[in-house]
């Protein structure tokens, strides 16, 4: 069960959900980054990667009652992270705007990645139930 | 979605640089504005400041125009005696704005504004790419 294809390609599309949920999460934080780029005393923040732990994967959470939650029902958010500070203004601001749109540029070419993925996984089910092509 | 949240963000550091290139244009455009008469003050240089709030609805930090200030610096002095709004001396007190402060300035915030237009227009790709996956 565990190793057949649709579990596997299951697995697939929930990994690049995941990661395309964190490129998107990630956009807003950096958004707030450049935005705030004149504002004295802020400091940029970043998230940090979603963990890929295999030995948690398959783990789920004891639902002993009807009411309880399930992790995969439970959309909890992505880690923040202080982001490197390479230089602080005199008025406490720390953001370096060349960083930042060094990480826009990585984020939107990963998100791009993912998504071409995704319609990659797609398209390798349309085959699978005949309607490829 | 937390991409349309990013262009709202990228928005309003849009709408505030724009903010700060009035306020420069006005000191460029005030930089030679004398008193009228001996013993008024000349053009006084306003300052714009950044204040950030945090919009609950967009949980995020907004970057907005805070109040404008006025520059305490002192004036310049031109020794001109035939002007009419010079003192007993023959000297007219003119505008504390340094117009090569006010260009470095306005450089600065022209520099911002576009890292949030390139911001913009990145998120609109990726949003581009998301309705690509139903095409395909």
């Amino acid at each position: 069960m565990a190793n057949d294809g649709f579990s596997l390609s299951g697995g697939l599309m929930q990994a690049l959900k995941t990661r395309m949920q964190y490129q998107q999460s990630r956009q807003k934080v950096l958004a707030v980054n450049v935005a705030n780029a004149d504002s004295p005393g802020f400091r940029p923040v970043d998230l940090k990667p979603p963990s890929v732990d295999p030995a948690r994967a398959g783990v789920a959470v004891a639902q002993t009652n009807a009411g309880h939650m399930s992790l995969t029902s439970a959309n909890g958010g992505f880690d923040g992270a202080s982001a490197p500070r390479f230089e602080t203004t005199p008025n406490g601001n720390a953001v370096n705007l060349e960083d930042e749109m060094l990480k826009v540029a990585q984020n939107q070419s990963d998100y791009q990645l993912a998504a071409s993925l995704y319609s990659k996984g797609l398209g390798l089910m349309k085959i699978a139930i005949g309607k490829g092509r | 979605m937390d991409l349309i949240k990013s262009i709202a963000v990228a928005a309003s550091g849009l709408r505030s640089q724009s903010g700060r290139m009035r306020i420069i244009s006005e000191n460029i455009a005030n930089a030679d504005s004398a008193p009228d008469r001996a013993g008024a003050e000349p053009y006084r240089r306003k300052v714009p400041t950044f204040q950030r709030h945090f919009d609950r609805t967009l949980d995020a930090q907004l970057v907005a125009l805070g109040k404008v200030q006025r520059d305490p610096s002192a004036f310049k002095v031109k020794h001109e005696p035939g002007n009419p709004a010079a003192d007993a001396k023959g000297d007219v007190q003119m505008p504390n704005v340094n117009s090569l402060v006010e260009m470095v300035d306005m450089r600065e915030a022209q520099r911002s504004y576009e890292a949030n237009l390139n911001l913009i227009s990145s998120t609109r790709r990726m949003i581009q790419r998301t309705i690509d996956i139903l095409r395909a």
